[in-house]
């Protein structure tokens, strides 16, 4: 089996492929516990758009030269969390505009970032090769994620997101849930929902960066959906729900590296059909249990 | 938990509106006009008028989710956002915006408003839980308080709303359009409920609705609007012809056998609640 191969095998071997096992379990876990919130909030196209403009901070990155070459390079991170965390904010003020609906909002946002991403990342990539420079990363990879991209730097970056993060989440879980529930019921108590709101868009934001260079932008979204999904077809109690969710992320992205080794897929695709068929298999399993 | 009891300021009022307008963006005609409105601490008032009137504005102003175009609000002697924050204030809207396919039982629902503003790590104190048990006592929801709150019926929705505002021992509770819907055993129930909860917390009450049978089941006093206050007194004074200058049509049509001309229209001039007549000059006579 070429996973036992490359996790346990040389040394050499082993040290290109655990950074993605590694990055893959912290960012299933973090986007797995954030993933009901956004079922029930209805905010996976709010991600799509956040993850989108991804897509142009990697184009800034480019153009700016950054981390080109080293993909766990600290600035192209940082520029790609500004994009993200910018168009989080962004989607959120235009929403709150009267005569644009979230909709119109995030689909504005997700196609100027793709065009701008696009044209900065060609600008990017000609202006290196006539400089005889490779490209640190190609189109492909930053759309779909790349096993072999990912590098102990970003171990390191996800590793303090994802501690970050779930610390705030627990720290806030009380507002959040609140809020998520009924956003009128919960102004009219006291609870600050516009700081509840914007903590959450700022979660999903960094949340995407750090699990992109894995699944890559276009999929990174589906970790913060398809758990909760999955989760929410199977209980309905808060806790379980939560708990289902985490135990579906992990072993969604865990399943979906093995067939990325084996069938040497890309990671993004392979983790996201193996979320995909557990979706499949416990709603078909629930369906069949409630018409019993 | 969000209770507060500091005092308000001597004599203050629960809420008053002094000259309150409201017009939304664009809108040519304004919503609200020259509102003034006292409301007495414990009293149970009822906001009357046709749909578009103005009413939900008006107690959205109250609740500081809306700020008024002109004139002021004073909630127990502070600014509305003030006494929101304090958790002075219970509201049920009238179309929760809830999302009830969160996977939450009707008690965890009831039990939200007594843990906002605790630490992180801190559990509800003996306070908080026996509101939270009144709560869910009071308004009939304990027999169902374990059931998620996506499967229950829209009556038992309704009062469990109800309870989670009453969960936070708010001195104030605005309830919108709390009967739509409810039979007549239902609004009997409701009225019962009502004085169950100003006798056990002794809460203000203010209860907006296009409904006369509900101010009639539990409102001590009743606000006439449609733009402007028209008229406020106790329920008895409500006239037909007040009720038609309310409501502008027919008031068989819309309230069928409810007999409002048994009522005194005397009552609805009482000086001392000729709040309207001075505010704006739209009492009716």
């Amino acid at each position: 089996m070429r996973t036992i191969e490359y996790l346990f095998g040389p040394p050499e071997l082993a040290a290109l492929f655990w950074p993605a096992v590694v990055v893959g379990l912290l960012v299933s876990v973090l986007c797995a516990v954030l993933s009901p919130l956004v079922v029930l909030r209805r905010m996976s196209f709010i991600g799509q758009g956040v993850s989108h403009a991804a897509f142009a901070g990697v184009g800034l990155a480019m153009v700016l030269g950054l981390g080109a070459g080293t993909g766990g390079d600290w600035g192209i991170l940082i520029v790609v969390a500004l994009a993200c965390v910018v168009s989080a904010v962004g989607i959120a003020a235009l929403s709150d505009r009267k005569g644009l609906n979230a909709d119109t909002a995030i689909g504005i946002v997700l196609v100027t970032a793709m065009a701008l991403g696009f044209v900065m990342i060609q600008h990017a990539a000609e202006a290196m090769r006539a400089r005889d420079e490779a490209p640190g990363f190609g189109v492909e990879s930053v759309l779909f994620g790349s096993v072999l991209g990912v590098r102990w730097g970003d171990v390191v970056a996800a590793g303090v997101v994802v501690a970050v993060e779930l610390s705030l989440l627990w720290w806030f879980r009380r507002g959040l849930l609140f809020w998520a529930f009924d956003e009128v019921g919960a102004v009219s108590v006291g609870v600050r929902t516009g700081l509840v709101r914007t903590l959450l868009l700022v979660m999903l934001a960094l949340a995407i960066v750090v699990t992109m260079r894995l699944a890559g932008v276009v999929l990174a979204t589906a970790l913060l959906v398809l758990p909760g999904a999955t989760a929410l077809r199977c209980s309905s109690r808060l806790w379980p729900v939560f708990g289902i969710s985490a135990v579906a992320g992990v072993a969604g992205v865990s399943i979906g590296l093995v067939v990325s080794f084996e069938l040497d897929w890309q990671p993004g695709p392979a983790i996201v059909l193996t979320q995909v068929a557990g979706y499949a298999i416990v709603r078909a399993v629930s369906a069949v249990v409630r018409s019993g | 938990m969000t209770e507060s009891h500091e005092p308000t300021r001597e004599g203050g009022a629960a809420i008053e509106f002094d000259r309150v307008g409201f017009a939304y963006d664009g809108a040519g005609k304004p919503v609200l006009e020259e509102i003034s409105l006292r409301v007495e601490p414990g009293e149970r008032l009822g906001i009357l008028g046709p749909n578009g009137a103005g009413k939900t504005t008006l107690v959205r102003i109250a609740l500081g989710l809306l700020a008024p175009t002109s004139g002021g609000v004073r909630v127990f002697g502070r600014t509305p956002a003030q006494a929101r924050a304090a958790g002075w204030l219970g509201y049920v809207p009238q179309r929760t915006g809830a999302e009830l396919a969160f996977p939450l039982s009707v008690r965890q629902v009831v039990e939200m408003p007594t843990l906002v503003g605790l630490r992180p790590w801190a559990a509800p104190g003996p306070e908080a839980r026996e509101a939270v048990e009144y709560a869910l006592g009071v308004t009939g929801c304990g027999e169902f308080c374990d059931r998620p709150i996506g499967r229950i019926s829209g009556g038992q929705l309704q009062r469990a709303m109800i309870a989670r505002a009453l969960a936070s021992r708010p001195r104030l509770l605005v309830l919108d359009e709390p009967t739509v819907g409810i039979d007549a055993v239902g609004q009997k129930q409701f009225s019962t409920m009502l004085e169950e909860i100003r006798r056990g917390l002794g809460v203000t009450v203010v209860v907006v609705t296009h409904d006369l049978r509900t101010i009639a089941a539990g409102c001590d006093r009743v606000a006439c609007l449609h733009r402007t206050l028209h008229a406020h007194g106790s329920p008895e004074g409500l006239t037909p012809g007040v009720l038609a200058e309310v409501f502008r049509h027919e008031v068989e049509g819309v309230f069928g056998a409810v007999h409002v001309d048994a009522h005194r229209a005397e009552e609805c001039h009482d000086p001392s609640h000729a709040h309207g007549a001075e505010g704006d000059g739209h009492a009716h006579d």
